[in-house]
């Protein structure tokens, strides 16, 4: 407090003079583009077969025959962290698709419409929302089964409460705009309004919350995996980490553990600041164009 | 007073609503009786009394003896009567203090649950404790001087911090302290008091570090804003010292959304509790959970749902109360 705080003085005055994405968006980006890529190619890519056995001796250190070195079973770790990619990030994906578009819907059909459809989708988000989700995603995963769609669904479902909020608030400042109000005078059926006037306009904040969502729904699998729950065949990065975190694993070879906890810690960095980023630049109240 | 009653009415719906979509889930998707009579339960009981299915006992088959076994089970835990009917039952039990009985073993819900829940607590407090006293001066220390080296370290930081899930913080930290160092020890120990604190310090390190890095951005953010307020030029105009301006004028009025989200952060720290204790091997509330749903002991399933959502909207209504005690302007307007 010698001299004061300095502050960028276009945050001051609501003011951003230059919209940029800037460097360390684009690394971001260029790291999931890779993890996203190395995990679609997997089966094409010149890797080891992850569940190949005795790849390397048992418990071999990271090095140049095996990159990310070996686990008990002589399987090569460098493979395994691209392959449990697979599975970590295709539950990332779907279950935010169907917390979008099974919350998103209902956020704007509630923040539309008003009134007692309001009452009952704000009750219910209101319930969903007053239980901690990985609780309710363990119940629903312990019940249903441990496959590959069930988790997704489970975690998409954990989704829909919160993005079903930020689609109704959304929706509420917007429908009260001058074009919503023009279109109406125009004689706009109400779901032309929705899809052509709201749509477009929920849709921005909604896109970056994609990159977002997806790093809580790839920690959250982890999590279920921690309890046992995660999917059944195969494996994620959470599974790996569950099966290097045994005492006599981590003191025979941490790098079984050390380097899915690697992937998965960069990976949701790289989703957290490229999300971060691309809420700040689609904000248009920043812009000072959009409602005080 | 009406407001106080409002949300009072609020907290009993919600708590219904969550525990009703439990009892009906655990209903419809897992099959109550299979824990209390094994294998047997899944037998059409009607068509061996019926003769339709051959007697197989001495191949380790069905024998109406079994479906007498099922039948009696059956009565015991109500489990013949309709869905609506039995969701009544339990809430009406609830009411009168009586959580049910749990399948395994029979025990009391209630004694599960009295045996859990101390330990969670203590974890989750333990976990808030670290979490404040790691980032009230952190925060202090980062806004005195903003957007200098340390203060950008700092926030850099908090953002890595944010993105390491808190199973892989505590396995990492497991392996430093407990495999490689052997500081702490690699079981919950529950002799007395001191080591049970020592066993809970890295859970709680693991559950409160990224809880510290949250409140870090937020009362970083805060105490900036506030520190550029008017009265904290007027205070310094007056003399008065740097340390009583941030102690007494700017900290208080900062403390506001830091306070909204230890609300917020009840569900996520419950959640995160959850996973703490299944790495650290923690008898806590999480785990009888964990255990109970993959077993389908919804007695003690919905004991814990009971617990969990009526802490969270107690914690939330609690919140509330505390902005009006935090900023007079919230106090006279209600």
């Amino acid at each position: 407090m010698d001299t004061p705080p300095q502050v960028d003085p276009a945050e001051q005055f609501g003011v951003v003079v230059a919209r940029r994405l800037g460097f360390g968006f684009w690394i971001a980006a260029a790291w999931i583009i890779i993890i996203v890529t190395a995990a679609a190619l997997a089966p094409w890519l010149p890797i080891a077969d992850p569940n190949e056995t005795g790849v390397g001796g048992r418990m071999d250190g990271p090095g140049w025959s095996n990159w990310f070195g070996t686990d008990s079973n002589g399987r090569d770790m460098f493979a395994r962290t691209i392959w449990g990619a697979r599975v970590s990030l295709i539950v990332g994906f779907f279950s935010v698709l169907l917390g979008i578009c099974v919350g998103g819907t209902l956020g704007m059909i509630a923040g539309y419409f008003r009134g007692i459809v309001d009452r009952i989708i704000s009750f219910s988000v209101f319930v969903l929302l007053a239980y901690p989700g990985l609780v309710l995603a363990l119940l629903i995963v312990g019940l249903a089964g441990q496959t590959l769609p069930i988790v997704a669904m489970t975690l998409g479902i954990v989704a829909i409460a919160p993005i079903a909020r930020l689609s109704r608030a959304t929706t509420l400042a917007y429908s009260e705009r001058e074009f919503v109000a023009a279109a109406r005078v125009l004689g706009a059926t109400d779901r032309r309004i929705m899809v052509r006037e709201l749509l477009p306009n929920v849709l921005i904040p909604m896109g970056a919350l994609t990159l977002l969502g997806m790093a809580i729904t790839i920690v959250a699998e982890g999590g279920l995996a921690f309890l046992g729950l995660s999917v059944e065949e195969g494996f994620s990065w959470g599974k790996m980490i569950v099966l290097g975190s045994s005492p006599r694993t981590l003191r025979e070879g941490p790098w079984v553990a050390m380097f899915p906890i690697g992937a998965m810690f960069v990976t949701v960095l790289a989703l957290n600041f490229a999300g971060d980023r691309l809420r700040e630049y689609f904000d248009v109240r920043e812009l000072g164009i959009g409602a005080a | 007073m009406i407001v106080l009653a409002r949300r009072l009415a609020q907290l009993v719906a919600v708590v219904l609503a969550v525990t009703f979509l439990a009892f009906t889930a655990m209903n419809t998707l897992g099959d109550p009786l299979f824990n209390v009579v094994g294998f047997v339960a899944a037998v059409d009981c009607d068509a061996v009394v019926a003769g339709e299915i051959e007697d197989i006992s001495s191949q380790g088959g069905t024998t109406l003896g079994d479906c007498v076994v099922v039948a009696e089970a059956r009565e015991e835990f109500h489990l013949n009567e309709p869905l609506p009917i039995r969701y009544g039952r339990w809430v009406g039990d609830l009411i009168r203090g009586d959580f049910g009985t749990s399948f395994k073993n029979r025990i009391p819900v209630s004694t599960v649950l009295a045996d859990r829940l101390p330990k969670s607590l203590l974890l989750m407090g333990m976990a808030e404790v670290f979490a404040v006293a790691l980032s009230v001066p952190w925060a202090i220390a980062a806004a005195y001087r903003a957007n200098r080296a340390m203060d950008r370290a700092s926030t850099i930081g908090a953002f890595g911090m944010l993105a390491l899930p808190n199973f892989a913080l505590g396995v990492i930290l497991f392996y430093f302290f407990v495999v490689k160092w052997q500081i702490f020890p690699s079981r919950f120990e529950d002799d007395n008091l001191a080591l049970r604190l020592k066993s809970l310090v890295l859970p709680a390190l693991t559950l409160g570090m990224p809880l510290a890095a949250t409140y870090f951005r937020l009362l970083r953010t805060d105490l900036i804003t506030t520190l550029q307020e008017d009265f904290v030029v007027m205070a310094k105009a007056k003399g008065l010292s740097n340390r009583w301006i941030m102690f007494r004028h700017a900290l208080r009025p900062s403390l506001f959304s830091m306070v909204t989200v230890f609300g917020l952060n009840t569900a996520a720290l419950i959640g995160g509790a959850l996973i703490v204790e299944q790495v650290f091997s923690i008898p806590g509330l999480g785990r009888a959970l964990v255990e109970a749903s993959i077993r389908d002991d919804y007695p003690v399933v919905l004991g814990a749902t009971v617990v969990i959502a009526t802490g969270f909207v107690i914690i939330n209504f609690a919140v509330d109360l505390a902005y009006s005690y935090l900023d007079p302007r919230v106090r006279r307007e209600s």
